[in-house]
């Protein structure tokens, strides 16, 4: 079998999947930005299932200096600073890294682009076909007819570029000439100065006259105007950044062959790390297992719809981790919710044990009398509908649930007939109504719409914790309160999964 | 026991409980006057607007679609005599085909990660010169894509029941405080375009009724006036002139009168601009100028408007403070990433800083407005109904006799919902349908 090598650009695919979510970034309950990792596990997941490499390693840049900040002090002065969400993500992905059996390359003193090109070159002489993923424009010096860029496209996919590929997207005589466009250009995305001034078509029109910055700066008195005082002014720059823009080849690393070989993912290490990311949806599609295998798919879809009306802001994101297709729906009820707080892992779910509560049935006359004497002696009573569907306009009420004490709750069956069922809620009318009792709920918007569709005005001062939630922000939640909260929605999220089977029709609210 | 009663049961003690931490939470950062002053009884009115619904001429939709597919099939047979036969002009991956393959309008046509050519709006956009067939592509799309989510959509989202669409609004999503909406969403109807228009006429009042239609000017520009204190900006509305002109004369220090279209223009997007945090580069995409020009323009304007220049500053240092900037009706916008040591994430939070409270701040006072619309409505016994809320525009069903009076209800509604430094002006409209009254 042909031996395929694929080296990887830490950073360059770190910074461009954290950039890509920068608008919307992913970030889980913990508050931990994880759009990087979630794009650099997805960008290593295409790449594996597309080409199949049979070699494989990651390089990253060291976290000290490299022998580029000792050569010039400027590089490092106006090297723009990590982001913290990248700093704090990096451990993650190592960790990631090593759980897929992949060998981390950090060499310090050197650029992961030096090592991933001295590996290429060393490669190349063992008969490897070397791909070298990264978007970045530097690497095209190193191309050869063994040893290619691969890199990925902003309309998704990768683009794979050879030396005839290099020449013809810069218009260049020779791929190696890279290092001088960009000496002249400057790259951005590298920190590499390049001329002031000059732009990649000046830059490409100067290679094709000069063929190379040293010939350019001997010949500088043949240059007109404007663009020969900018070349001679900047010759120590456009030197400075030929240099930097230089991939080294020669990296002092050893080629061992079979530390490369690409090994059997760690799953279950891997599997943890994607829990403890909140990565649902990864760990469906790598893992096939659903995180609670106990639902059947079609119950799942249910479950979803189930919550759907109501959606306490987290309570929605619980069935992320379903059906892909359903997360359109959960974004439109509650996409804020979603950017903030993910699922919690499974191992959490043992805390419910530790809640105890006091619920109580309500379905005779005599228990509602009870329980609407206690209402009226309350100043702030919480409540929910449960309905059939999540249109006003069609569905029927099918219970009412109540609580004003922590831990204690109540809840009113209805009868299925619309005409019973009126009569039993007349009981509670004037509970509604009352001007002098808060009506909390999550929310209530649809709940006040529902009520009056059965004739009732719901009056009072009002509540609706999902508008609370809303204004305070979440990120300013103590984390001690975060957790408090995901408690309570698992609870019930147990409680209805346990639930469906048994019911024939389901309950919406 | 039910294991429907325990989760119901259990969803009201989880919120019973969620509201006694966020009680505490309002109350500590400041948010009660927003939350029951504000919202809780928007909530009240909105409930109200989803439950009134909007009509819908599904008979005028029925004939634009009608007409429209026509014009659709039309232009398709263009097309499949423009390549000499007939293809699925739906499917992007014959048009990839035929525009890349067959007539190779582009040798350096990108694929997808599918294997598909991308034929994306953009892309066709930039090779649209080369074959008349390209601009009749995309004309069929955006014809097909107006037919698929407007004309033939709106009458499937009638209610059997009530004959009308009840649009959901939502006061949880949009980070500024805006509201937003589904089924349809009114803020993502096209506005200028001869298509929107199609869309907007088959809006109508119930019958015996006017649509009435009444919209704040210029009110993010004027909210910036006020925070930032300009004298010249203050000046420059209450003089009553355009304020895009005055802005131009201002900058290009000219008489008002010698002020260009595209003076105007430029101060425009300026003037836009900035409230975005636009910056010298985008400025210059934005008007195809080169940045130098750009540069200048900016330089300008902050020139004219000093305190506005100020104010930019001052937003982000706040923000830096607290880690969060307000509006006037202090809702908070928290931006974690305001001291990101990396330029464009900062970048990205900073322009958060400007808007946020100029955006906000529009949102408050909307929703202000539409609550005490409502208590007038209910309080004169008025039978005109508010049916959609879309930015800075509201929309009624008003009976005919009731017109000068709703009139007068909602413009000084929306005018005095708080006293800034410059005036706040609704402008308003009547007609038979949404196009006409807007």
């Amino acid at each position: 079998m042909d031996k395929k090598l694929f080296l990887i650009d830490a950073y360059a695919i770190i910074y461009r999947a954290y950039y890509a979510f920068i608008r919307a970034p992913r970030i889980n309950s913990k508050g931990l930005n994880t759009s990087a990792i979630y794009g650099f596990v997805n960008t290593l997941e295409d790449v594996l299932k597309r080409e199949k490499p049979t070699h494989i390693a990651v390089a990253f840049d060291p976290s000290g200096p490299t022998f580029r900040h000792e050569a010039y002090d400027l590089y490092k002065a106006q090297r723009e600073s990590t982001p913290e969400d990248i700093k704090l993500a990096v451990p993650y992905i190592k960790k990631i890294i090593q759980a897929y059996n992949i060998p981390i390359l950090e060499v310090a003193g050197y650029e992961a682009d030096d090592v991933i090109g001295t590996v290429s070159k060393m490669a190349e002489k063992e008969g490897f076909t070397v791909f070298m993923l990264t978007p970045d424009k530097d690497y095209g010096q190193l191309v050869s007819d063994n040893i290619y860029m691969y890199r990925p496209k902003h309309t998704g996919g990768f683009e794979v570029m050879g030396p005839a590929e290099i020449k013809a997207k810069y218009d260049l005589d020779s791929h190696e000439q890279v290092i001088d466009l960009l000496g002249l250009m400057g790259d951005s995305a590298d920190n590499i100065p390049g001329c002031p001034g000059v732009g990649e078509k000046t830059a490409v029109k100067l290679l094709k006259e000069y063929g190379s910055i040293d010939t350019l700066l001997t010949r500088t008195s043949e240059l007109k105007g404007a663009l020969k005082e900018k070349v001679e002014n900047n010759k120590e720059q456009i030197v400075f950044s030929r240099f930097l823009a230089t991939i080294k080849i020669d990296v002092p690393i050893e080629f061992n062959e079979k530390a490369l070989e690409i090994e059997p993912v760690n799953d279950a290490e891997l599997k943890a790390l994607f829990d403890e990311l909140e990565f649902r949806t990864m760990t469906q599609n790598k893992f096939g297992a659903k995180p609670f295998t106990s639902l059947p798919p079609d119950e799942a879809t249910n479950a979803i719809q189930f919550a759907r009306p109501k959606s306490p802001a987290g309570q929605m994101s619980l069935f992320d981790a379903f059906d892909k297709p359903e997360e359109k729906i959960i974004a439109r009820q509650a996409p804020k919710a979603i950017q903030v707080l993910e699922p919690v892992a499974e191992n959490e779910l043992l805390t419910l044990k530790n809640v105890s509560y006091n619920y109580q049935l309500v379905d005779t006359k005599v228990k509602r009398a009870d329980l609407i004497s206690k209402l009226f002696m309350q100043k702030s009573v919480c409540f929910d509908t449960e309905t059939t569907g999540v249109d006003v306009f069609t569905a029927e009420m099918v219970g009412l649930s109540f609580c004003f004490v922590k831990g204690e709750a109540y809840y009113v069956t209805l009868p299925n007939e619309r005409v019973e069922a009126l009569e039993v809620l007349k009981e509670f009318k004037a509970f509604f109504q009352s001007e002098h009792i808060e009506k909390v709920g999550q929310n209530i918007k649809f709940d006040l719409l529902m009520l009056s569709m059965y004739g009732i005005e719901l009056k009072g001062k009002l509540f609706d914790t999902m508008i609370a939630h809303y204004l305070v922000q979440p990120k300013s939640w103590l984390v001690e309160k975060e957790k408090i909260r995901w408690i309570f929605v698992l609870s019930i999220w147990i409680c209805f999964a346990n639930m469906l089977p048994k019911m024939p029709i389901l309950p919406f609210s | 026991m039910d294991l429907l009663c325990k989760y119901a049961a259990e969803d009201a003690d989880i919120t019973f409980q969620l509201k006694q931490i966020l009680e505490g939470e309002l109350k500590e950062n400041g948010l009660e006057n927003l939350f029951y002053e504000i919202e809780m009884p928007l909530l009240r009115v909105l409930s109200i607007m989803e439950r009134n619904g909007v009509r819908i001429d599904s008979e005028a939709l029925r004939q634009s679609s009608e007409i429209l597919t026509a014009e659709l099939l039309v232009i398709e047979k263009e097309i499949h005599d423009l390549v000499g036969f007939s293809f699925n002009v739906s499917s992007p991956a014959q048009v990839g085909e035929i525009l890349f393959d067959r007539l190779k309008l582009d040798d350096k046509a990108k694929k997808t990660k599918t294997g598909q050519y991308s034929t994306s709006e953009d892309i066709l956009e930039k090779i649209r010169s080369k074959h008349p067939i390209i601009g009749k592509i995309l004309d069929f799309r955006g014809l097909k894509k107006l037919l698929s989510t407007y004309i033939d959509a709106l009458p499937l989202l009638i209610n059997q029941r009530t004959g009308k669409v009840h649009t959901s609004f939502n006061q949880t999503v949009a980070a500024t405080g805006r509201l937003s909406s589904t089924n349809p969403n009114l803020q993502n109807i096209p506005i200028r375009d001869a298509q929107g228009k199609e869309i907007r006429k088959a809006f109508i009042p119930d019958d015996g009724c006017v649509f009435l239609s009444a919209d704040y000017s210029q009110i993010e520009l004027r909210i910036m006036a006020h925070l930032s204190g300009d004298k010249n900006m203050l000046d420059a509305f209450n003089s009553g002139l355009d304020i895009h002109t005055a802005t131009a004369a201002k900058i290009y220090k000219i008489p008002v009168e010698e002020v260009t279209s595209d003076m105007r223009r430029k101060a425009k997007t300026a003037n836009f601009g900035i409230i975005y945090g636009i910056s010298t580069f985008g400025l210059s995409e934005r008007l195809t100028i080169p940045r130098a020009e750009a540069k200048e323009l900016i330089d300008g304007y902050f020139a004219t408007y000093p305190d506005v220049k100020r104010y930019m500053d001052e937003c982000i240092q706040r923000a830096k403070e607290n880690g969060y900037v307000e509006t006037i009706f202090g809702r908070k916008r928290f931006l974690s990433d305001i001291n990101s040591q990396n330029s464009v994430v900062r970048g990205f939070a900073e322009r958060n800083a400007i808007n946020a409270p100029i955006q906000g701040s529009a949102a408050d006072i909307i929703k202000i407005a539409m609550v005490n619309i409502q208590k007038r409505l209910f309080a004169e016994n008025l039978q005109t109904k508010m049916t959609m809320q879309v930015h800075d525009e509201l929309n009624f069903t008003v009976p005919e006799v009731e017109i000068e009076q709703a009139r007068k209800v909602v413009v000084e509604e929306m005018e005095n919902v708080l006293k800034l430094k410059v005036p706040l002006i609704a402008d308003c409209g009547v007609g038979k349908n949404w196009l006409e009254a807007h």
